[in-house]
């Protein structure tokens, strides 16, 4: 008797390994898919990253559930809803345009008219580097943006001498050239007012924008 | 007394599942920590939906959905 209950158990424990994907190809779940697949031609999952995983992960859940049975039909439905819904969100989303990824690199400052990369921002490139190893499938641009003090031609010589610095130190610590570019925006991009000493402060900034 | 270590065995197994899918969930967020790409969020999403069917004591389907997050956390760059 012992015997076939650990064979039992053991035929149980077989069966609990074997993991597999929820079929997604059901019926009752035309509507979500097309929803998703519409949104994910808008460019969704770039313009809208967050609601149109939310989007596949609800419809995988509606797959598992109603793989299940009828035990909670109208929590069934209602994840197939989430997910058509999610997916519309993502696709308006996407059809207004999107932004690129910007990975920020707060608190980097270079001297007066200098790009050598101080103590202070070689620590925080360090971490720009170990972000950059962890997603090795993406490319950057190194972007870099000064205040609107002097000239725009000294302006734009100057971040992009700082963005090729940038770029060279994160090379020289193992991310290959073939992901990067370099590239100086002088003032021409101000992301708060010139008029004041914090919002200069805060347009003198260098930043990896994700290709 | 066979039946009584069985029943321990079995215990000891599942709360080991339990915590495998938990502790898996945990590394993967911190893998993903400021990664905002689809295959970052859809691999967090998946991991919420195995600690919500973990929570169900759902282990089997917890720890597809926990393989499910962790191929798309791959595909965003966080370690497997």
């Amino acid at each position: 008797m012992m015997h076939r209950i650990m064979i039992g158990l053991a035929a149980l424990s077989m069966s609990a390994c074997a993991l597999t994907t929820p079929d997604t190809s059901i019926s009752e779940l035309d509507n979500a898919r097309a929803a998703i697949a519409a949104a994910k031609a808008a460019g969704a999952e770039q313009c809208a990253p967050k609601l149109q995983a939310q989007a596949v992960a609800n419809l995988y859940w509606a797959a598992h559930e109603f793989s299940e049975g009828d035990y909670h039909p109208d929590e069934n439905a209602e994840l197939a809803a989430t997910a058509e819904s999610k997916a519309k969100q993502a696709r308006a989303k996407a059809a207004k345009g999107c932004k690129p990824e910007i990975i920020k690199l707060n608190g980097i400052r270079f001297h007066n008219d200098k790009a050598d990369i101080t103590p202070t921002a070689a620590a925080i490139l360090d971490k720009a580097v170990a972000t950059l190893k962890r997603r090795a499938s993406i490319k950057v641009e190194v972007a870099a943006h000064t205040d609107s003090r002097a000239s725009d031609a000294y302006n734009l010589a100057l971040s992009n001498r700082r963005a090729a610095s940038v770029m060279a130190y994160l090379q020289s610590h193992g991310i290959s050239a073939a992901r990067l570019s370099a590239k100086g925006y002088g003032e021409s991009q101000p992301i708060a007012s010139n008029a004041t000493k914090a919002g200069r402060a805060q347009n003198r900034r260098v930043e990896l924008r994700v290709q | 007394m066979r039946i009584v270590l069985l029943l321990s065995a079995l215990f000891a197994f599942a709360m080991s599942a339990n915590a495998g899918v938990v502790d898996r969930a945990a590394a993967l967020q911190a893998q993903l920590k400021g990664n905002n790409s689809y295959h970052a969020h859809l691999a967090r999403e998946l991991a919420d939906v195995a600690e919500t069917e973990l929570d169900q004591h759902d282990i089997n389907v917890a720890r597809s959905f926990m393989k499910m997050a962790e191929d798309q956390a791959a595909k965003a760059g966080g370690a497997k």
